[in-house]
This record gives structure tokens, C-alpha cells and sequence, in this order.
């Protein structure tokens, strides 16, 4: 067998707050291009494993890995720059600038990494295009609907051409015909790209989907047998 | 349910204690400018009164004769044949004191028996009722001025001998005279005596001037009787120094508090407003809830009256010591005891400070209730939403903007009336900043938008967003900048004004003083024509111009009178309004140049006749021009000496203005002079850079004022924007997070922040600056003017412009740095995570 080196490696991570144990003894790794699923009931702890994989916090204990990068050997600057080029988010509750239009919004994670303007307003004129959403590029989220503001987050968060997506319960907040749309869109391009995808959810919907299923039962983190 | 509602604002507010300190301070602060400078106002107003009525007492006219003294008769006349019962005679007159015989006193005989209803007559209190009882009934006693005792080493009881005409007679002191003046330049307190007893001493038979209460209409009579030889001269118009500089210390102080008042309301308001339209989506969610529109106005209210009373109390307490700062500040010129100890002994009354509370209270509730009151209008939904809020505060804006036009309108033509009242042009003002200040939103909101290219330029995609985020939350930091602005505007307006007063005073006094070293004496006959003409030849000098200074009562009140014979240089004034050849005429005899004050106060125009009481009668004099002056008094006029000696039969001279040539040994050509002069004490010896140095620190001190205003200013601006910029950062916090999550550095989210505030405090501060021009204008051309009747240029000069663009920024940055710094550290996760 040929060892492929993780993309994300996850060892015996711990996280705890104060007494509170949200996950213990947690083991987790995710090849290039795979598709995880994490479910658990709300408050199990799915957004925190996924903040951790993100940088966002810190674990108590255990180490992270992600394309190479020990989290914890990083500082706030690195881990900013790693998220900044490796990773893209999608949240629950879209959190689009309010003040930004589509386009805006989408070209923001380029400009942050110093990409040109003309190619950033290209890409996402684009992938406005791909999503659907030609002809709304100068709107602002409150203009949009729900299912359109989820599409325009996700068409930002694959705007740099980021290694790894993480979704929060991106469905989490749309009607059902729509978060079937928004977890087709989702799926099929991060594949088309070869983008690794995390997604938390507590609908079982997705999992005919996914690589991979991973579920949180108390503190424990075990892989679902399908 | 309503505990519950308490219990969430009490949270709300134990989780952000910087917030409650912030509205607490701001609000606390408001109160305390309006209230300090209020009461300062107060205070001063009333111990000026108590002051002023001491020292004119009842008086209400002197009759004065026009050639020197009045005859006996003329005063048992008034009482008699007039039935003037309500009349007193004074006599004035110089000696000396063989303990001190270089220096002449002014001595004062009263009828003690009409002293109680004339209380003072001039600018002391005499003893008291036993003291001048005993000044009648033992003869040669006198009362000696409480300064001098303390000089001599005197006692009650103890001897003085009194040197008058060469000969000299011995007094008993048996009570010490209060001093109570604003000395006057060469007043000193007088030494007191009977009536009798002086014209014993004095060996005279006439008296100087006589004491009235006169009715309009009695004073109207005494007029109309055409009495020969005597002036009948309005009592308020002899006090009139003192009265100006209590005018100028008021009207300084009025314009103070207006500013103060409005400063207060935007303080308070800004931040008690903040503190609600935080919560803005809670009460959305609790409207949802069930919680009625009236319960949640109610909760609301109770909140902000907590709060309100809280802050209110402590700006009070901050408000009464500002008060005693801002009274000492002003005083350290006046430099008289008496009256300090007036203002300050002057006991406030209590509605100063309920109006302390009505302004701190009221606008407390009021800032909660105006986005109360909309929360609770407004469905549940569209409460929770932050762009409906933002729109609503666009459209808040731009109303405001409007609004601001007619009362601009109001303001232009209450300016334009062609009235001299200081009220209207107080008005005036009031009304410009108003309507400014409600420009300055829309104004913010349109510089972001013009420089929005420039900030996503420098600082890419998020440079865009800092800039759009000033205008996407008026509704937080449209209050706070037009605070910010009036405050700076202010400051520079005063400074602009008093930089162009100090520039035109500087330009007068070398104007003016264009000799290089100035003799002035008190006495009379103390420089002699034979030491002039000496001076004018001896080594060094070119030439001398010389002076008379006296004071005339006229028909319009007591003027100076300058009569003046030209040095080398010319007559030393700075003429502005004239008939042609002005100065010509001048040297030529053919009229007068008047003060603008005089000119102003009096309405007259170059070309007027101005009569004066002569040796020969009443006399007209055509006013040829009006001259710069800044002296408080009622107004000069100058003549050529000649012409005065012609008409005053006077040939007394009290100042020589002395030129020496620039190449001659400067302390030669002094001690030359000093040798002609003799040992005189009498005659004072001051250089033209002593007169110039003395008058400007006079100046600057004065105006000390202003920089109380500009640290109040600056903490205004400071207070006002934090709360502003902290509530935006809660609001944000979220976005922030969002940021990060995409990858923006802590540093670069502090950079950011920062740059919006600056932004903020460089749109405020640049919108202060032609207002704050407007402003000095107005203070020079309305206020000045009409109050003082000064004239002066508006000189734009370039530092109080920029310091008060420095203050915007600086005050801007100041307040951005806390929310910045929470904004870099605050956790990312947290923000994150669902509500
Ligand atoms: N900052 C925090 N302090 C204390 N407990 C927290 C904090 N953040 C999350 N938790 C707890 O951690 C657990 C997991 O939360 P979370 O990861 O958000 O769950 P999920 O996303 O699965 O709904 C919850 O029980 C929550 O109460
Ligand atoms: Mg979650």
C-alpha cells in the first residue's frame, strides 16, 4: 500500500470547556478530494471539532495537522495566512458582508490574497454564472433570498481555490427543496475542483452523499459504518 | 416578566461595563459643561451687580462743573429752590503726607449724614454709621484708606500730617475706607473726611462735584434748567471701565454656554442612545414574544431614568467645580480681591441646577425613547433587522439635512437685520451651528463615499469596507461626528477669533506706540515745558510728542480726551472711517478723531459734529475719523494739543512720548533724560517694549478661557466618538469575526478599524474648518462688534485650523484604539457561533 499523506490528521485531540468535555480521545483523518460528513445531535460538539480543524480554537489537548501544518506549532499571522490560502468556510447563517454586494463578497477572499482585480471581478462574475445567480452580482445580501445568499457563501468560499472547505450546517437554515440544491451545488463542485469537503449537519440527508460519516456520541468521534 | 426585562438590561450592562461608563461619563459630562459654565455665568452676573451697586450706590447722576469747582450756593439752591432732597456735595482734591512727600493723595469730603442713602459715591465703602457720626462731631479726623494704614504702620487713633499748598496740618485717623475698585490706571482710594472739615483744610469755599437720585424726569428738569457753568453726568457712564470689562467677562461666558447647552445634548444623547439601539434586535425578539409595545417603552424608560439620575447627579457635582475653575480662570485678570470674594461668597440659586437636571434627565429619556419608541413602531421582524435600522437612520439623515436649510435661512436673516442687538447676533450664531451640525451626517456619509476609492486602493477590498462602514452606521456615529465637529468648530472658531484680535491689537499697539520710551505722570505739573524742550535737544533724541489726558463730561456721558501734539511719526493711531484728508485736517485744527467705540456706541458718522463743554461753553467739533482703540472706556477723542489748550485754557501735560535715533547709545540718551528729569517719583519712565510686552500678557491672559474650551473640546469629541466607535465594534463583532475566518490578520483588523475612526474624526475635522472660519467671523464682525464696538480683521491663519483638524483626528484615533483593540482580540469562535 502506497502511505498517502493526510490532508488533515486529527490525533487524539481533546477539547474541553472548563469541566465541560465536549470531545475526548478524538482521532480523524481526511484524504485530498474526500467528502466527510460529521452528524451528532445539536450541542455534540460538530461545530467545535470544525472550528478546531479551522484554527479558530485551540485544543486542550492532542494535535492537529493541515496540509502539512502543525496548528498548534503556528501563531495568529500563520494560522491567518493558512486560512487565508487553504481554506474556505460556509456557515449556517450565510454571514455575507452586509455591506458588500455578490460580487463583492465573492471577490473579497481573492483580494485578500493580493489576486489582481480584473482576474478576482473575472472569477466571480464566473462563478456567479456556475451558481446560477448571473444578473444579481450588484446586490446586497439583504436583497437576496436565503438559497441565494448560501450560494453566493459558497461560491466565496471556493473563490481562492482554497484546499478545504468547511461547512457548519450550511443547510441548516433553508427550506428543504433548497438545501437539496444548496448540498447538490456543494458536493458537485468541490468534487469537480478536487476540494476536500467537511460538512457538520444533523440531517442524515447528506449521507448518501459523502465519502465518508463520521458522528459524535457523547465526547467520542467514531466512523459510521455504511 | 418585567424582573426578567430588568434583569436582561442589568446583563447587558454588567457585560459591557465600558459601555455603562462611557454613557455614564458622557452623560455626567454634558451635564457638567452646561451646568459649570452656567453657574459661572451665574455667579459672575450677580457679584458684578453686587459690586457695581456698591460701588455707584444710588447714584444716578453727578453734577459737575464744566471749569473746575461749583459754588457753595449752587448747592443750597438745588436743595431749596428745587426741593433736591436726594443731594450730596463731594469735595476731591490732591495732597500729600509728610510720611510719604513724593506721592499725592486724593482726598474726599462727604456730608457723612446723606452717605447712608448715597451708600458709595465713587469706588470704596467709607466706615461704618458710628465711625462716620464721630467725623462730624470731632474736628480734623479722617478716614485713611486700609492700604495706606497697612504701608505706614498706622493705627486707628494714630497721627497724619497732611501737607496742602505748603502747609501742613495734623489729623487724627479714627476708621479705615474698604477698597473696592477695579483701580483704574492712577486711582487710588481716597482719604475720607466731613464735608466741613475739608473745605477747613483745604481752605476753599467751593465744592467739586455734587452727588444726585434723580428720577428720568427730575434729571430731564435739572437739564432743562440750563444751569451756567455745570454738566449734568449720567452716574452708570462713569463706572463705565468696570462695566465693560463685566460685560466682556458675560459675554464671553454666554457664548460659552450656548455651546456648553448644545454640547451637553449631543453628549447625552449620543450616548444614551447608543446604549439602546444596541439591543434593538433583542427588542424585536422580545416584541416577538409577546412583550406589548408600551411594556417595552416602559422598561426602556426606567432604564435610561436610572442611568440618567445616576450620571446626572455626579455631573452636578462636576458641574460646580467646573464652575469655581472657570470663575478663578476668568478673575486671574481682574485681579481684585473685593470682587473675587463676591463671586465667590455669591451662592448660587437651586434652578441653576434643577435646569442641570431637567437638560440631564430629559435628554437621557429622550435619546432612549426616540429608538425605543421606534423599536417598539416598527414589526417585530423588521426590528431584528440591522439594514432597516440603517435605512431608516439614511433617510434620518437626509431629513435632517433638509431641515437644516430653513433654519440656516433663519439664521442668515436674523444676521442680515440691521439691528445692533447682541441678543439677535447670539441668535444668529446659535442658529448657524444648528443648522450646521445637522448638516454634518449627510456630509460624513458623502466624504466616505469620495474616498472610498482612495482607501481601496491603499488598503485593498477591506480599505473599501472601512470606508463604507462610516456611512452604513450613522445611526451610531451620526451624532457623535456632528458633536465632534461643532466641538472642534468651536474651538477653532475662538482660536481664529482670538488670533485675529491678538494680530489687530498687536498692529494697534504699534500703531500707537511709535515713540521708544513713554513719560506719564499723575501729578500735575510734574513734567514742565522747560524739560520738554530740553529732552528734544539732548543726544539721541529726535524728537518728543507730547500729551494731555484728561476726562470731560459731556452730554453723552464722560469721554478721555487725548490732546496731542505729533511726534516725528506722526499722531500713533490706525485710522478706518474718515472724511478725506482726515489727518491733514487733524494737524491743521479743523476737527477731532473719535474712538470706535465711542463712534459705534453713540452712532455717529465721520463728517457728525460732537460738542463739547468748553472753557467758552459748549463747543462743536466735526468729527473727522474714527480711530482704532481697545481700551475698555466709553470712547477717546483726540484733538491736536493746540486746540485743546485753546479751548481748556489748560496747558498741563502728563505724557511724552520720546523718540531716539536707532544709532545713538540707547542708555546714554536715557540716562540724558533721567538727568533732565531730576529725582521725581511722580513720573513714570516705560519703554515701548514694556508697554507692548505688559499689554499682550494682559491679553493672552485673558483669554485664558479658551483653553478650557479646548481640553473641554477635545474630551467632548473623545467621549462622544468612543461610545460611538464602541457600539459600532459590538455591532460588527460578528463581521469581524467573519474576516478572520477568511483569513485577515488581528493586525490587519486593528489597521482597519483604525483607519474608519480616523476617517471619522478627518471628515468631522474638515468639516469644522469653514465653519469653525464662519464662526470667528461671526464672533469678529457681529458679536465683537456690537458689544465692544471694536473693529478688527479676520485674519485666517493657519495654526488654529490645523490644531483643530489635529484635535478631530487625535481625538478620533484616541477613541478608535479600545474598540480596535477589542476587535483584534476578541474570540472568533465565540462570534461565530450561533446566536
Ligand atoms: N465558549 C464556550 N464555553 C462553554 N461551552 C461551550 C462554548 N462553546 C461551545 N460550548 C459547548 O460545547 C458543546 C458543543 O458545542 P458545539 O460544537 O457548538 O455543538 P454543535 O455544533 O454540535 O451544535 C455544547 O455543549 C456547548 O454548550
Ligand atoms: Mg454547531
Amino acid at each position: 500500500m502506497i502511505h498517502v499523506e493526510n490532508q488533515i490528521e486529527l490525533v487524539n485531540i481533546q477539547k474541553n470547556y472548563g469541566p465541560h468535555v465536549v470531545l475526548s480521545n478524538c482521532d480523524l483523518s481526511v484524504r485530498n478530494g474526500e467528502f466527510v460528513v460529521v452528524v451528532g445531535r445539536s450541542g455534540s460538539g460538530k461545530s467545535t471539532l470544525l472550528n478546531l480543524i479551522g484554527g479558530l480554537e485551540q485544543p486542550t489537548d492532542g494535535t492537529i495537522k493541515v496540509s502539512g501544518n502543525s496548528l498548534t506549532n503556528l501563531n495568529e499571522e500563520e494560522l491567518s495566512r493558512l486560512r487565508r490560502q487553504k481554506l474556505g468556510f460556509v456557515f449556517q447563517f450565510f454571514n455575507l458582508i452586509p455591506t458588500l454586494t455578490a460580487l463583492e463578497n465573492i471577490r473579497l477572499p481573492m483580494a485578500l490574497n493580493r489576486i489582481n482585480k480584473k482576474e478576482t471581478i473575472e472569477r466571480a462574475l464566473s462563478l456567479l454564472e456556475e451558481f446560477g445567480l448571473s444578473g444579481f452580482d450588484q446586490r446586497f445580501p439583504e436583497e437576496l433570498s436565503g438559497g441565494e445568499q448560501q450560494r453566493v457563501a459558497i461560491a466565496r468560499a471556493l473563490a481562492h481555490k482554497p484546499d478545504i472547505i468547511l461547512a457548519d450546517e450550511p443547510t441548516g437554515n433553508l427550506d428543504l427543496d433548497t438545501a437539496n440544491e444548496v448540498l447538490e451545488l456543494l458536493n458537485r463542485t468541490c468534487r469537480q475542483r478536487g476540494t476536500t469537503l467537511i460538512m457538520a449537519t444533523h440531517s442524515k440527508k447528506v449521507i448518501g452523499l459523502a465519502d465518508r460519516v463520521f458522528s459524535i456520541h457523547g465526547s467520542d468521534l467514531n466512523e459510521a459504518i455504511m | 416578566m418585567n424582573r426578567l426585562l430588568g434583569s436582561a438590561a442589568t446583563r447587558f450592562y454588567l457585560k459591557r461595563p465600558w459601555q455603562l461608563f462611557l454613557a455614564i461619563t458622557g452623560i455626567s459630562l454634558g451635564v457638567a459643561v452646561y451646568v459649570g459654565v452656567d453657574l459661572a455665568n451665574d455667579s459672575a452676573r450677580r457679584a458684578f451687580e453686587l459690586s457695581a451697586s456698591l460701588i455707584t450706590g444710588q447714584t444716578t447722576h453727578h453734577l459737575v462743573g464744566v471749569g473746575g469747582d461749583i459754588p457753595n450756593s449752587l448747592y443750597q439752591d438745588l436743595r431749596l429752590k428745587h426741593g433736591l432732597q436726594l443731594a450730596a456735595p463731594i469735595i476731591e482734591d490732591e495732597i500729600r503726607l509728610t510720611q510719604a512727600p513724593s506721592r499725592e493723595f486724593t482726598v474726599i469730603g462727604i456730608d457723612p449724614l446723606k452717605e447712608p442713602s448715597f451708600r458709595g459715591f465713587s469706588s470704596f465703602v467709607p466706615g461704618d454709621g458710628t465711625t462716620l457720626r464721630q467725623l462730624i462731631a470731632e474736628p480734623a479726623t479722617i478716614l485713611a484708606p486700609e492700604s495706606l494704614m497697612l504701608e505706614l504702620g498706622l493705627q486707628v487713633g494714630s497721627e497724619l500730617d497732611l501737607i496742602f499748598e505748603n502747609t501742613q496740618k495734623t489729623v487724627q485717623i479714627i476708621g479705615p475706607v474698604t477698597e473696592i475698585s477695579l483701580a483704574e490706571e492712577g486711582a487710588t482710594t481716597p482719604i475720607v473726611m466731613d464735608i466741613a472739615t475739608a473745605q477747613e483744610l483745604l481752605d476753599r469755599k467751593t465744592i467739586s462735584r455734587i452727588d444726585l437720585i434723580l428720577s428720568d424726569i427730575e434729571a430731564e428738569k435739572i437739564s432743562s434748567l440750563g444751569l451756567s457753568g455745570v454738566v449734568l453726568v449720567n452716574a452708570n457712564d462713569r463706572n463705565s471701565s468696570f462695566d465693560e470689562l463685566a460685560r466682556a467677562f458675560r459675554i464671553n461666558l454666554t457664548a460659552l454656554s450656548l455651546l456648553a447647552l448644545l454640547v451637553g445634548i449631543f453628549l447625552i444623547y449620543a450616548t444614551m442612545s447608543f446604549a439602546v439601539i444596541q439591543r434593538r434586535k433583542t427588542f424585536g425578539v422580545l416584541r416577538a414574544i409577546g412583550v406589548s409595545r408600551n411594556q417595552l417603552l416602559m422598561g426602556i424608560l426606567v432604564e435610561a431614568f436610572l442611568i440618567g439620575s445616576i450620571a446626572t447627579i455626579l455631573g452636578l457635582l462636576l458641574g460646580h467645580q467646573l464652575a469655581k475653575i472657570l470663575v478663578d480662570l476668568v478673575l486671574q485678570t481682574v485681579g481684585d480681591f473685593y470682587f473675587r470674594s463676591n463671586v465667590a461668597a455669591a451662592n448660587p440659586p437651586p434652578w441653576l441646577y434643577a435646569k442641570g437636571l431637567v437638560l440631564g434627565l430629559g435628554t437621557s429619556l429622550l435619546a432612549a425613547a426616540a429608538p425605543a419608541l421606534d423599536a417598539a413602531r416598527t414589526s417585530p421582524h423588521a426590528a431584528m433587522s440591522r439594514s432597516a435600522l440603517e435605512r431608516s437612520a439614511l433617510k434620518l439623515t437626509d431629513r435632517a439635512a433638509l431641515f437644516s436649510i430653513p433654519i440656516m435661512a433663519a439664521a442668515l436673516a436674523l444676521l442680515g437685520l440691521s439691528t445692533r442687538s447682541l441678543f439677535v447676533g447670539f441668535a444668529g450664531l446659535f442658529f448657524i451651528i444648528a443648522a450646521s451640525a445637522l448638516l454634518v451626517p449627510t456630509t460624513t456619509r458623502i466624504f466616505a463615499k469620495v474616498v472610498e476609492p482612495i482607501f481601496e486602493y491603499i488598503f485593498g477590498i477591506a480599505g473599501s469596507l472601512a470606508a463604507r462602514g462610516v456611512s452604513t452606521s450613522l445611526s451610531r456615529t451620526g451624532v457623535a461626528t456632528a458633536a465632534l465637529s461643532v466641538a472642534v468648530a468651536t474651538v477653532i472658531g475662538i482660536g481664529l477669533m482670538v488670533n485675529s484680535f491678538r494680530i489687530s491689537v498687536e498692529e494697534w499697539l504699534s500703531g500707537t506706540l511709535t515713540a521708544d520710551i513713554y513719560l506719564s505722570t499723575e501729578a500735575d505739573n510734574a513734567i514742565t515745558t522747560s524739560q520738554i524742550e530740553a529732552i528734544n535737544i539732548s543726544p539721541g533724541v529726535l524728537g518728543t510728542s507730547v500729551t494731555r489726558f484728561t476726562r470731560i463730561p459731556t452730554e453723552i456721558g464722560e469721554v478721555s480726551l487725548r490732546a496731542q501734539m505729533p511726534g516725528p511719526q506722526g499722531w500713533g493711531v490706525t485710522v478706518n472711517d474718515q472724511v478725506p484728508q482726515a489727518i491733514e485736517k487733524l494737524g491743521s485744527n479743523q476737527g477731532i478723531l473719535i474712538s470706535e467705540p465711542l463712534a459705534f456706541r453713540r452712532n455717529l458718522t465721520p463728517g457728525d459734529e460732537l460738542y463739547l463743554p468748553t472753557i467758552q461753553g459748549q463747543k462743536p467739533f466735526i468729527i473727522l475719523g474714527f480711530f482704532r482703540d481697545y481700551n475698555t472706556n466709553v470712547g477717546t477723542v483726540l484733538m491736536p494739543l493746540e486746540m485743546y489748550r485753546t479751548y481748556w485754557q489748560d496747558e498741563m501735560v502728563n505724557g511724552v512720548g520720546i523718540y531716539i535715533n536707532p544709532r545713538a547709545d540707547r542708555n546714554n540718551t536715557v540716562s540724558g533724560i533721567r538727568g533732565i528729569l531730576g529725582n521725581n517719583s511722580t513720573i513714570r519712565m516705560r519703554s515701548n517694549d514694556f508697554i507692548r510686552e505688559r499689554s499682550l500678557s494682559i491679553f493672552d491672559q485673558t483669554f485664558k478661557i479658551t483653553e478650557v474650551l479646548r481640553i473641554l473640546a477635545g474630551l467632548v469629541a473623545f467621549l462622544g466618538l468612543a461610545s460611538a466607535l464602541m457600539s459600532i465594534e459590538l455591532e460588527r463583532g460578528r463581521e469581524v469575526a467573519v474576516l478572520r475566518a477568511m483569513g485577515i490578520a488581528p493586525r490587519q483588523i486593528g489597521i482597519l478599524t483604525l483607519s474608519q475612526t480616523t476617517l471619522l474624526g478627518l471628515a468631522s475635522g474638515l468639516f469644522a474648518m469653514p465653519l469653525g472660519i464662519i464662526m470667528a467671523g461671526l464672533l469678529i464682525f457681529v458679536i465683537n462688534l456690537r458689544s465692544f464696538g471694536w473693529s478688527m480683521n479676520l485674519e485666517l491663519s493657519s495654526q488654529p485650523l490645523l490644531l483643530g483638524l489635529l484635535l478631530a483626528v487625535t481625538a478620533s484615533i484616541l477613541a478608535g484604539i479600545y474598540p480596535a483593540m477589542r476587535a483584534v482580540k476578541s474570540g472568533v469562535a465565540t462570534q461565530l457561533r450561533d446566536e
